[in-house]
């Protein structure tokens, strides 16, 4: 049908561009018969290429090495193209309290909390594609709305080799750190619609960094990974090296496999220092902290699929630990406290379980806790006072899978940030996948 | 001295190249067909590990621990391809796949390029459920399809292991043997199914259907990778009211709840098939395989 639309158009076409040279019914007709000629050549070539058999012995004696039968094996995110993707999010929230404050620490801006409101949350666009035989790259621009403008930020923007031996990885320019689990996870995948209190305070959400990190899965039984890297320190917690300076180092280790059929476990520890005499602005510029702030994280993971299909049921069980240690000088601007000596720690943890009880259900729950040390006389009454308060926050949500590239949620969480504060915070929310989607991390 | 050295670095090259003489070839297989086949064809000479069990979809897995930490070893991977691990096998390559086992390498096998894949022409609209634009990659339950997978198979190790070329070639002339003889006894067998309308969950049977020449009257999921709706399984009902099915085929993964719904409704008995190698007591390796499906099928 095409193929006749095609020929009477071409023959149309000749005719009419070209007057001056009018073509003789025969000549035409001599035309017709060679494009139906090419076309069976064509057609015969095709069907050869899809059909012929990898006629056994030939091929597998010839010892060379086998091009696929069908010429469609790149249709995948095409092959000369990134695959591009654009994650799509959407939010309600609600909170009963006017201030969103956690009280002790010193959140940037990322690791507050939302704003209230129907809105659209971040859109992210996502770039990957190997480069060549040995790289790969990924770039992910993430566009959010923060108090009336629209912020263009270059989240993750790197390359990393994919043909080194030995179980080697390098992984150049910015990306989110291997520091604890959640961290190196982009925020549409997670299971709750906000991070946990102790990512916010200590991460301010997701630590992200211009730097390089070495990676090596170690031949052994089970499965081991170790990992190193050194940044700019140009994202909270570090505050910007200056020079030529090293900012921020990071290391890691991690284990993990199976018991049995249906249980998949990862325990990991890792570390982000940010050395030298870095400085931090926070809450607007409010404070200010200048020294050395090292964070430890332990983290812990374990998904078991009851019926050993995780597609059908699934119970994921997820945990972090977080302690840092602080030596420098704090200072809150605006109560003039001027900078007062550091040196103390601070910690917190949340523990979370999500159970898909439906292969389009799922319902979790998540507990955080912080816990704010304490504060030198001279801050006494500053924002880095937390009046002996602990902040905690307890969340339950549940959500709606349609396919692998749709979720719809509704969260709840009651968050006591500072004294005499609870907070209670309705979320609804929706993450949709449009286009190429990598695969995700365990 | 010097020479101590020079001895010691020459023993320690010595061992080295002579245990990996002996080693065997580490084989990476997504789903238990392709580990099934790897035996077949690299008898003891090769060390097989099976990413997915027959109770679980291979599409949705998870890059766990336990598989980069098998990755990490391997030689030879060899899964379905198109598309079908996207969601796992990508991130195993990345992180621990060596530089001979990375996107078309000799190390690198994916079973679907190499047979011609069915419904490759359907749009690629994900409205459309969860589509594969290029073409269905469950290739398996077509024998032919194992027939001509085989031969690329055994070219890979060919040129994987080339010590031992000769016990490769004898272990695929001895399968390719045997399994010809075998599809010529199965397509006898099942010659009667031919026109059988069946039932399907997914589109994971297309090529037993194909094969065998059975007419799929329905699909209990309302579109592929959406679980089956009260709604589109009423409207099914009322479809196969017209042609009678004989059986509604699903695989060891499936939920059964939907299959048992319209068995009550319109008593088509429901027909768990091994799907793949260890979907059942009785599908012990590939022959056993199309035995058990051929025999279950034709059951009355």
């Amino acid at each position: 049908m095409s193929k006749k639309l095609l020929l009477a158009a071409s023959a149309v076409a000749l005719l009419s561009v070209s007057p001056a040279v009018a073509a003789s019914d025969a000549e035409i007709q001599e035309m017709k018969n060679q494009i139906q000629q090419l076309q069976q050549k064509i057609g015969n070539l095709e069907a050869n290429q899809v059909s012929q058999p990898m006629s056994e012995k030939s091929a597998a004696a010839a010892g060379s090495i086998d091009r696929p039968a069908t010429a469609q094996r790149a249709a995948k995110n095409n092959s000369f193209n990134p695959g591009i993707g654009i994650v799509l999010n959407g939010k309600f929230n609600s909170f009963s309290s006017d201030e969103g404050e956690i009280a002790g620490f010193t959140t940037g801006e990322e690791g507050e909390r939302g704003e209230e409101g129907i809105g659209i949350d971040e859109t992210e666009l996502n770039f990957s594609a190997n480069v060549d035989d040995k790289f790969r790259g990924a770039a992910t621009i993430a566009l959010h709305e923060h108090e009336g403008d629209i912020e263009v930020e270059l989240e993750e923007a790197y390359v990393s080799t994919s043909a080194l031996p030995a179980g080697l990885e390098v992984k150049a320019g910015r990306f989110f750190s291997e520091v604890g689990y959640l961290n190196s996870h982009h925020v549409h995948a997670d299971d709750f619609a906000d991070r946990p209190l102790p990512n916010r305070v200590f991460l301010d959400s997701n630590y992200g960094d211009d730097g390089v990190q070495v990676s090596a899965v170690l031949p052994t039984p089970i499965y081991s990974e170790v990992g190193l890297g050194a940044f700019r320190g140009a994202d909270f917690p570090a505050g910007g090296a200056e020079g030529s300076d090293i900012g921020a180092y990071t290391a890691y280790g991690r284990v993990g496999g199976d018991v049995g059929d249906n249980t998949s476990w990862r325990l990991g520890l890792s570390t982000l220092q940010s050395d030298g005499g870095i400085s931090r602005e926070v809450h607007e510029g409010e404070i200010v902290f200048e020294g050395d702030s090292d964070l430890y994280v332990a983290d812990a993971r374990l998904t078991y699929a009851p019926t050993g299909n995780a597609q059908q049921q699934e119970l994921i069980l997820q945990g972090e630990y977080f302690h840092r240690d602080e030596d420098g000088t704090y200072e809150d601007v605006d109560a003039a406290t001027g900078a007062v000596a550091y040196d103390d720690s601070q910690s917190g943890w949340y523990a979370q379980s999500v159970y898909k009880f439906h292969p389009q259900w799922r319902a979790g729950a998540r507990y955080s806790q912080l816990y704010a040390g304490d504060v030198p006389a001279g801050l006494v009454g500053s924002e880095l006072d937390g009046e002996g308060h602990d902040p905690w926050s307890a969340t339950a949500m549940v959500d709606w899978t349609n396919s692998e590239f749709s979720r719809v949620r509704a969260q709840y969480s009651h968050e006591e940030g500072a004294e005499g504060e609870g907070d209670n915070q309705i979320t609804l929310q929706y993450i949709m996948s449009l286009g190429a989607h990598g695969a995700h991390p365990f | 001295m010097r020479n101590i050295i020079l001895m010691t670095l020459l023993l320690g090259i010595q061992f080295v190249s002579s245990t990996q003489a002996q080693a065997k070839v580490n084989i990476f297989a997504c789903a238990p067909e392709w580990a099934s086949l790897s035996k077949e064809i690299g008898g003891d000479l090769v060390k097989v590990y099976t990413a997915t069990k027959a109770n679980q979809d291979v599409h949705y897995m998870r890059a766990k621990p336990s598989l980069l930490a098998a990755m990490r070893k391997a030689d030879l991977v060899f899964c379905s391809g198109a598309s079908l691990e996207s969601g796992w096998l990508p991130i195993l390559l990345q992180k621990a796949g060596g530089p001979d086992v990375q996107a078309h390498t000799t190390g690198w096998l994916m079973a679907s390029d190499y047979v011609q894949k069915l419904e490759m022409d359907e749009g690629a609209d994900r409205g459309d459920g969860h589509v594969h634009p290029e073409g269905n990659p469950h290739v398996h339950l077509n024998p032919h399809n194992i027939t001509k997978i085989a031969a690329v198979l055994a070219d890979r190790l060919y040129q994987i292991d080339e010590a031992n070329v000769t016990t490769y070639s004898k272990n695929y002339e001895d399968f390719t043997n045997k399994w010809a003889q075998m599809i010529a006894q199965w397509e006898v067998q099942a010659k009667p199914l031919q026109g059988a309308n069946v039932v399907i969950y997914h589109k994971s049977w297309s090529y037993l259907v194909d094969w065998l020449g059975l007419n799929v009257v329905a699909a209990l999921e309302p579109k592929p990778g959406l679980p089956p709706t009260a709604a589109h399984l009423k409207t099914v009902l009322n479809s196969i009211e017209k042609n009678k099915a004989r059986a509604i085929l699903i695989a060891p993964y499936e939920d059964e709840k939907a299959a048992k719904w319209l068995h009550e409704k319109s008593s088509i008995p429901i027909l768990r098939l091994p799907y793949t190698v260890g979907g059942n007591n009785r599908a012990v390796d590939l022959v056993s395989l199309f035995d058990d499906t051929i025999q279950k099928l034709s059951l009355k």
